[in-house]
């Protein structure tokens, strides 16, 4: 059997690119002049002039460090929060209402506290960020973890399992779909944080604070490419993200 | 033919301490439902020789799963005596293993890697275990499947992998809870065949619990009848048939027979009528 052909490679990407070609070439011929900044050329022209001049890959850079470091301190206490969570009850009964009542605040409610406290700039934006990727990664490890089925468990002790090896040649394996699914949200969650607080805090540099420097120089054209980078990157994350989802899940049913 | 990577009878018997020898005596269990405790065991008296092979017969919620948690040392929570070689049973130990009705093996490994867990925790030398577990994956004739995950195993391979995990410790005792349960008839007879077969090589005591009579026969040196509602044992029937068997012997048809009239009627005669609806007559609503 061969695959379907609307799943191959290049047919996926060929099919992906209709949409958006055809909402560029439709603004094209809608664009009559009345606004030389707001066309397709002069967007091209705009990120020609910023990768010249290295605003364009400083920006992108300084976003995806931010989003990655926010990622690299959240996730891992995320995971680490919720799996002990799920693991130790009385920790879960102990810190979980308060982690389920601070995950009601939206990321963005921190910034005017955290501001306050640590000032308008790099530490509050990575501390937003942060935050923003603990929660996802928690709530579906704790999950994961306590979704593991008794069955498995079981195999566990009558072969003598000690608490080391059940949690890791069963409790994380067995939670490893939902720990990877908390991780990808988790990094969307970092990327949507980390340019949402760059745009409200307009601190360092990034692809936020170009956004918002262009909207007060009534710039359209570099707003238009900073976000189309902005959608880009997350897309080509969100990629990576999902293959080595795929690599790490190998054992899965390809079903699933 | 035998092919026999595993101990000889003798080497298992020679190993340190017992040798295998079951006894369960007095044995009561009740589950809590509702509030209200209801005995699903009761005055469950069996010994069982070492490298015997005893089947357990009867219909679903006899308790005879139960029976086996409680051998296994999953669920201590008895009253009476279970003993093995004289040791009181209070927990799992990996002098028992167990092959459930669901293979249980660990989606996440390959079947290798869930045979070679087994061995983790005991005095197995680490250079020895990969052999080990390559003889019991042939024994069990999956060679070529070493590197398969469960879900690229059919479901009789699955199942033979988790006999394999289950000897691959040498228990002196090993129970089988309907491991043929969810297999097609074909891969049945083909899986007991197998079972006898590692019986005769290994002589350890095995213990297997089943709904399917014929199989009970086939494979016991006894078989255990056992009634419901609560468990108890009705009845223990002698199979004095050498091994390997041949399914075709009058003998093991005309215990069959007898064990299933003794199934589906039975002694409680009396009881029986609370099993049927009765559905309200038109007279009664008068």
């Amino acid at each position: 059997m061969t695959a379907p052909a609307l799943s191959r490679l290049p047919v996926r990407v060929a099919l992906g690119f209709i949409v958006p070609v055809s909402l560029i070439l439709w603004w094209q011929a809608q664009s009559g002049g009345h606004d030389a900044n707001f066309t397709p050329p002069a967007a091209l022209a705009a990120a020609a002039d910023m990768l010249r001049d290295g605003t364009l890959p400083a920006d992108a850079l300084a976003t995806l460090r931010r989003a990655f470091t926010g990622l690299l301190i959240g996730a891992p206490l995320g995971i680490a929060a919720g799996v002990t969570m799920g693991i130790w009850r009385p920790l879960d009964r102990l810190l979980g209402p308060l982690l389920h009542g601070l995950r009601q605040v939206p990321m963005i409610g921190w910034l005017p506290l955290l501001g306050l406290w640590f000032g308008v700039g790099e530490s509050t934006e990575l501390i937003v960020v942060s935050l923003s990727a603990f929660f996802p990664a928690m709530l579906n490890s704790h999950a994961g973890v306590v979704q593991v089925e008794r069955r498995f468990l079981e195999v566990g002790r009558i072969y003598g399992f000690g608490l080391i090896q059940r949690i890791r040649l069963i409790l994380l394996p067995a939670a490893m779909p939902l720990i990877l699914t908390g991780v990808t949200q988790a990094l969307a969650f970092a990327w949507i944080a980390s340019i949402a607080t760059e745009i409200l805090t307009g601190a360092g540099s990034g692809l936020g604070v170009t956004m918002q420097l262009a909207q007060v120089q009534q710039r359209l054209d570099v707003m238009l490419v900073a976000v189309a980078v902005t959608a880009a990157l997350g897309f080509a994350i969100n990629q990576i993200v999902q293959r080595l989802r795929r690599l790490l899940l190998r054992w899965q049913p390809a079903s699933l | 033919m035998i092919h026999s990577p595993l101990l000889s009878r003798q080497d298992a018997e020679a190993k340190a301490g017992g040798k295998g020898a079951l006894s369960i005596s007095d044995l009561n269990k009740s589950f809590d439902i509702g509030g209200q405790p209801r005995p699903v065991l009761e005055n469950i008296n069996l010994t069982v020789q070492p490298g015997e092979f005893v089947s357990i017969v009867g219909a679903s919620g006899c308790g005879k799963s139960t029976l086996l948690r409680l051998i296994v040392g999953l669920d201590t929570d008895y009253s009476g005596d279970l003993r093995l070689d004289g040791q009181r049973i209070a927990t799992t130990s990996l002098d028992r293993g167990i092959v459930f009705q669901d293979h249980r093996l660990f989606p996440w490994m390959t079947l290798e890697e869930n045979i070679e867990l087994a061995l983790l925790n005991t005095d197995t030398p680490k250079a020895r275990r990969a052999q080990i577990v390559a003889d019991h994956i042939a024994l069990v004739n999956l060679k070529g499947f070493e590197k398969a995950y469960p879900h690229q195993l059919s479901g009789g391979m699955a199942q033979r992998a988790a006999i394999a995990r289950a000897l691959v410790t040498e228990p002196k005792l090993l129970l089988l809870d309907e491991p043929l349960g969810a297999l097609d008839a074909l891969t049945r007879v083909h899986v007991q065949n197998e079972i006898q077969r590692i019986w005769m090589t290994q002589r350890s005591t095995m213990v297997m619990v089943t709904h399917d009579v014929e199989e009970a026969l086939y494979l016991g040196d006894r078989v255990v009848v056992m009634s419901p509602n609560p468990g108890r044992i009705r009845r223990v029937v002698d199979v004095d048939l050498p091994h390997p068997r041949d399914r075709s012997s009058p003998l093991l048809h005309r215990l069959k027979d007898e064990i299933l009239a003794e199934l589906t009627s039975g002694a409680d005669t009396a009881r029986a009528p609370a099993n049927l609806v009765h559905l309200p007559s038109r007279e009664d609503r008068g």
